[in-house]
């Protein structure tokens, strides 16, 4: 019974085809497309949930189901209801193209998926793009906007190139090792790493899923993407779709074996780069989308430095990080939403009064805020111990002195969001925000795993440390 | 899971009513701001009967550590839920405590977002018991940090003068702090390879070579150092106290600086002894640089709350003197410094807070002969000015004292500049005095209130408190050496 196996990606295409039946109804309606989606995306995490000790291969062993995978997908899963949460009013997106929203957030969830369980090279460049191209049409679904359209271009573009690049360096690997099976690679490459050749073809091939996660110098698209996108669709391009880079980069990093000096040298120095230069660019952003778009690509760094440890506690932190990142960061992007109604960008002079407008979204935001900045007793805080723990025990002391310098830095900017929303006082006095039951229970429900599993990580961080086991 | 508990639990206790009190304080409605407060002052009473408690139970004759919670947290990282007192968090614990107390008391009148403002107080005083009574150094960032954000909303919400820039740079400065103390710590975990975050653990000889101890101790030098207001690293201190509201700077000079200092002594010296003596000519240095300096830059000042931001500096350096001689004398005196300047601070924002909320003003020129309209009030500022000279029968006097005879025996040049550095800090402090609370009346304020006694009631808790462990010193040393002998003579030679 193989087909078990692959139960959450069944379900997530059954997900898909059913909304691509709304999208054929003749009148549209909002209100229901949103409620079959809150139903089908819970109904999809509790089988993900189910799924998560499920272990086997399936596909001419093209596709491993193990517990690495399975807690991604579960997460993956997590991230696309949490943020479907955020559609109650989805003013950024014309009424008719509401299910096509929901149809392709979730092939891309569906692309995401498979590409966390690939084992094979083909199979990973044919996820990968599956996810892309949903996102590409995502973007640009922004209603009565000149930029999104911009953005699109723009993702569209610097996506294809990075996909070239990436099929490039695919060759290169085929060509040292005759094989496209990861689990084939890994044997072979190890020995040849020290050649050029194998050098280049992983770097180039981790070129394709550094533009996923936004590293340095793959970045450019993302502060424009976030911007002119509609918000949930950035909701979900900053959480979902960076788990699962994470993800595919363990995956590939790990094919080097850990003993490539020139691989570490290589990911060290972007990492550093991407850092230092978005949270350097971040302290001039005005807009909030902006500030987490330059945000995201220094924690891209913050995640290479788990990655690059390349032993089970790196990878085990990586992962830990990967979950802290994307509540933190829905947690923004839930302040964001509600935040601007009309679905509109939003300025960070604009989260002006909100302790006043509504001090659940103000406490929220503060704790999301200081989680990214790595201030405990929150999870970006547990995260960033992990990893740097883990880094420290490889030697790489010096990268985590810069890394915490780094975090000093990106403290300017975050304190000055915390500051809007406390301190600064709007011109005209605006309405108390109306937040419903179901948006206090999740705000509340995202402040409680914020602080819990920043306190307490053991559970997690056990799952965690068996996934990395299932990677090496 | 492994749990190690002696008796009741005090020190969870202690920890668990502040944040009770954070809680019960979110789920009152904004408008009830008279409830906010009493339960502010419920749950920060209950809260010191429980640190005298800790310090009337402690075991003098038996020493060490004491109140032992050890709980496995994270087993595979070797993170322990471990809270224990000794000799030198006792007084911590204590002065957090009155601080805490006198602290909400201080801030009756306050009108403005009131559940915020004690909400985050009890956050950092919280933090702040949790650094005193940690012994596992995962839960000791944890708490150092959470005792550090809060003051960014505290002082930029509701302080005064450049509050937005005092509060950035002070958030900023402490936390860059922090930023040596992460890789410090995680340093020592991973060179000691015992896979554990236990201070009892990695503090037995010979766990680190000299090398990583002075390596390390150097992080955790600069790093606490920051926030223990070593010069030259102590600009933001002047600046946040100045610019914090009465009560944050009384918790801020009287508390959070000490945890500064107490993180050098518990993590720098008790894991890296070895470090401890190879910079403690280092330390010596800037301690005194800082002593000096305080006292002619307070000299210049023109603001009450500059003067006495100064006078901290100069203050901490007293303790960073004590630290650097590797003296049981030096150390009981740190302690005890850390103390008396803990209450003495304490005592000096609040009585300025209570003229500042009056006059409106606290420029120097601008007063004058305040003691005529409040004599009251200018006798709480008084007593802890010449607590701050180290006038005899008061606390502060015999913290001087015993860190000046330990310096002069090691290092008696510095030791010699410190002391003449006293007698300018004393110049400063009479001549405010003076200037301030004697002279000309100004009849500006001539209609102004002298304290009520429900308003007084905070400045005459911590004037007793300075005169009863000024008139028995020995209150507070029999409990600090149960600490400082074993740990000096525990040291390499």
């Amino acid at each position: 019974m193989t087909w078990v196996l692959f139960i959450p990606e069944l379900y997530c295409l059954l997900m898909a085809i059913a909304f691509f039946g709304l999208s054929m109804a003749a009148r549209p309606n909002p209100r229901r497309d949103y409620l079959v989606a809150l139903f089908l995306t819970s109904v999809g995490v509790v089988v993900a949930l189910a799924s998560v000790r499920l272990e086997g291969t399936l596909f001419f062993e093209a596709y491993r189901v193990d517990l690495f995978s399975q807690v991604f997908k579960f997460l993956l899963v997590a991230g696309l209801f949490l943020v479907v949460c955020l559609c109650t009013e989805l003013s950024g997106i014309e009424e008719r193209h509401h299910p096509e929203f929901y149809l392709f957030l979730t092939t891309c969830t569906l692309g995401m998926m498979l590409l966390v369980s690939s084992v094979e090279l083909l199979t990973i460049y044919i996820a990968l793009e599956l996810s892309s191209y949903s996102l590409y049409i995502l973007v640009p679904l922004r209603r009565g906007h000149g930029s999104d359209v911009e953005a699109g271009i723009k993702y569209l573009m610097v996506g294809a190139a990075a996909s070239a690049v990436m099929l490039f360096g695919l060759s290169y690997l085929f060509g040292i090792t005759h094989t496209t099976y990861v689990a084939e690679i890994i044997k072979v490459l190890p020995g040849v790493i020290h050649t050029p050749a194998a050098i280049l073809g992983l770097l180039l091939t981790l070129c394709g899923f550094f533009f996923k996660l936004a590293v340095f110098p793959f970045h450019f698209w993302a502060p424009d993407v976030y911007q002119g996108a509609a918000n949930q669709v950035t909701a979900y391009i900053a959480t979902a779709s960076k788990v699962a880079a994470v993800a595919i980069l363990m995956r590939m990093v790990a094919l080097s074996g850990g003993t490539s000096v020139y691989l570490v040298n290589v990911l060290v120095a972007l990492s550093i780069c991407s850092m230092t230069l978005g949270n350097l660019v971040a302290i001039v952003q005005k807009d909030m989308k902006r500030l987490l778009a330059y945000s995201s690509i220094s924690h891209a760094g913050y995640v290479l430095i788990g990655i690059l440890s390349m032993t089970q506690t790196g990878y085990a932190s990586a992962i830990f990080y990967a979950l802290a990142y994307l509540i933190m960061n829905l947690s923004c992007f839930l302040v964001v939403v509600k935040v601007a109604e009309d679905g509109s960008d939003l300025k960070i002079a604009q989260l002006a009064g909100l302790h006043r407008r509504s001090p659940l979204l103000a406490m929220a935001l503060m704790l999301a805020i200081f989680g990214l900045a790595g201030i405990p007793p929150t999870i970006g805080f547990t995260g960033k111990f992990l990893v740097f723990a883990a880094a420290v025990e490889r030697g790489y002391l010096g990268l985590v002195i810069l890394a915490m310098v780094n975090a000093t830095i990106s403290l300017y900017y975050y304190i000055l969001v915390v500051k809007a929303a406390y301190l600064l006082e709007p011109d005209e006095e605006p309405a108390r925000l109306v937040v419903t039951t179901p948006t206090k229970v999740l705000t509340a429900v995202l402040v409680t795993v914020m602080v819990v599993m920043g306190v307490y990580p053991h559970h997690f961080l056990e799952v965690a440390r068996a996934a990395a086991r299932a990677l090496m | 899971m492994s749990v190690e508990f002696a008796g009741f639990p005090f020190l969870t206790a202690i920890l668990f009513s502040c944040l009770a009190a954070l809680l019960v304080i979110l789920f009152i409605p904004d408008e009830r701001k008279m409830l906010v407060k009493w339960v502010s002052l419920v749950f920060s009473g209950i809260t010191l009967l429980l640190c005298l408690c800790v310090y009337v139970l402690y075991d003098r004759n038996l020493g060490g550590l004491q109140f032992v919670e050890k709980v496995l947290w994270v087993k595979s990282m070797g993170i322990y839920y471990f809270n224990a007192a000794d000799g030198f968090s006792v007084p911590m614990l204590l002065l957090t405590g009155i601080v805490l107390f006198t602290g909400v008391l201080t801030m009756w009148e306050l009108e403005t977002r009131v559940k915020e403002f004690f909400a985050f107080t009890f956050l950092l005083v919280a933090g702040v018991f949790g650094v005193f009574m940690a012994m596992d150094l995962f839960f000791l960032f944890v708490w150092y940090d959470v005792s550090l954000f809060p003051m960014y909303p505290l002082i930029a919400i509701w302080g005064s003068t450049r509050k937005e820039y005092g509060a950035m740079k002070l958030t900023l400065y402490l936390l860059a702090g922090s930023a040596l103390i992460l890789p410090g710590i995680l340093y020592l975990y991973v060179k000691a390879g015992l896979n554990t975050f236990d201070v009892t653990a990695l503090m037995r000889p010979g766990v680190f070579t000299p090398f990583q101890q002075k390596f390390a101790f150097l992080l955790f030098y600069l790093g606490f150092g920051i926030l223990a207001g070593v010069w030259p690293f102590h600009t933001w201190s002047p600046v946040g106290h100045v610019a914090a509201p009465t009560a944050v700077s009384m918790i801020h000079a009287g508390v959070l600086m000490k945890l500064g200092a107490f993180g050098v002594l518990r993590v720098g010296i008790f894991l890296c002894p070895e470090g401890w003596q190879y910079w403690a000519e280092l330390m010596a240095l800037l301690a005194t640089c800082g002593i000096v300096y305080g006292a002619f830059v307070g000299l210049a000042q023109t603001d009450l709350k500059y003067v006495i931001g100064y006078s901290s500096v100069s203050h901490m350096g007293i303790v960073g003197l004590g630290l650097a001689t590797v003296t049981v004398d030096g150390m009981n005196g740190a302690v005890f410094q850390m103390f008396a300047h803990g209450v003495m601070t304490a005592l000096f924002f609040s009585s300025v807070g209570y003229i500042y909320d009056r006059t409106h003003t606290k420029m120097i020129p601008e007063l004058g002969g305040l003691s005529k309209i409040m004599p009251v009030a200018s006798g709480y500022f008084i007593v802890a000015a010449l607590a701050g000279i180290g006038v005899p029968c008061l606390a502060s006097f015999w913290a001087e004292l015993l860190v000046f005879i330990a310096s002069f025996k090691v290092y008696p040049v510095r030791g010699t500049l410190a002391i003449c550095a006293l007698v300018v800090s004393a110049l400063f402090m009479l001549r405010v005095v003076q200037r301030t609370f004697y002279g000309e009346k100004n009849e500006r304020f001539a209609h102004l209130q002298d304290v009520p006694f429900r308003l007084g009631l905070p400045r005459m808790i911590l004037v007793s408190v300075i005169v009863l462990f000024g008139l028995y010193p020995s209150l507070m040393l029999d409990v600090v050496q149960t600490a400082a002998v074993p740990l000096i003579n525990g040291l390499p030679r």
